[in-house]
């Protein structure tokens, strides 16, 4: 799993490039939950993510409480069809806000 | 395919994951469904592990076949982790509450289940089998 990090204007992005299964989901909630901070504003880049497992569903989770706690934002940007087909069904994507593109995700935390 | 057996730890999570997605190229199944497969089996393998073996500090061991017929592919996971039937874990509630305030258990289960075209857990002699089953469409 690589993950790249870049903060622009007031927002940090996340690139997430690999699986998110039971081997990565630790390393890749140890980065993410780092970036919490009051009112942070994250943009979740995950069309490199080729495959999320129970396990990665529930590292989104616990990065969401986190960032709702501190009054943050969190959008997902470019899920594939099976990401976005799994998060559909266990009913996650009725609570994240989703863009096709980084560049929309971006512009919809930048009004905030 | 031949028969896969390996120790109950995590670790050993990626090659039945490898395992999955070349029986389920054998088989041609199409993307979603050898995705739904390699997702069913990684949860229930998951579940052993974590909720099985670990619980009572063993490292048992995971044996995977595949088998296809023309119209079916069909895997079979064993384990020897306590006796544990997913059938019987009931679906997470998706109602009004938060997505911060959820319990987030009966996740992989429910995903297991809607992952594959049919499922069936037996108990023999100590051995949880777990029979996923996939229509290949000709």
């Amino acid at each position: 799993m690589k993950i790249e990090i870049e903060r622009k204007a007031g927002i940090t992005v996340v690139r997430l490039v690999g699986e998110m299964n039971s081997g990565t989901v630790d390393l890749v909630q140890e980065k993410l939950l780092e970036l919490v901070e009051p009112g942070c504003k994250i943009a979740l880049e995950m069309s490199g993510v080729t495959y999320i497992s129970s396990m990665g569903l529930r590292t989104l989770l616990l990065l969401y409480r986190e960032i709702s706690q501190q009054d943050g934002h969190i959008v997902l940007c470019g899920l594939t069809e099976m990401v976005y087909d799994t998060m559909f069904i266990t009913g996650f994507l009725e609570f994240f806000e989703t863009y096709e593109t980084c560049g929309e995700g971006r512009s919809a935390l930048a009004e905030i | 395919m031949k028969t896969l057996r390996l120790p109950g730890r995590v670790g050993s999570l990626a090659a039945i994951g490898d395992y999955i997605i070349q029986a389920a190229a054998k088989a041609r199944l199409d993307e979603q469904a050898a995705y739904g497969l390699r997702l069913a089996v990684d949860e229930i393998a998951t579940n052993a592990i974590v909720h099985g073996y670990q619980k009572i500090g063993q490292i048992g061991e995971l044996v995977l076949r595949a088998e296809q017929t023309v119209t079916t592919l069909i895997v079979v996971l064993e384990d020897t982790s306590p006796p544990y039937d997913p059938r019987q874990t009931p679906p997470p509630d998706f109602g009004d509450q938060e997505l911060g305030e959820r319990p987030s258990g009966g996740l992989g289960i429910y995903l297991a289940r809607q992952g594959v075209d049919a499922y069936r857990y037996d108990c023999i002699g100590g051995t949880n089998r777990h029979t996923f089953m996939m229509n290949r469409t000709q």
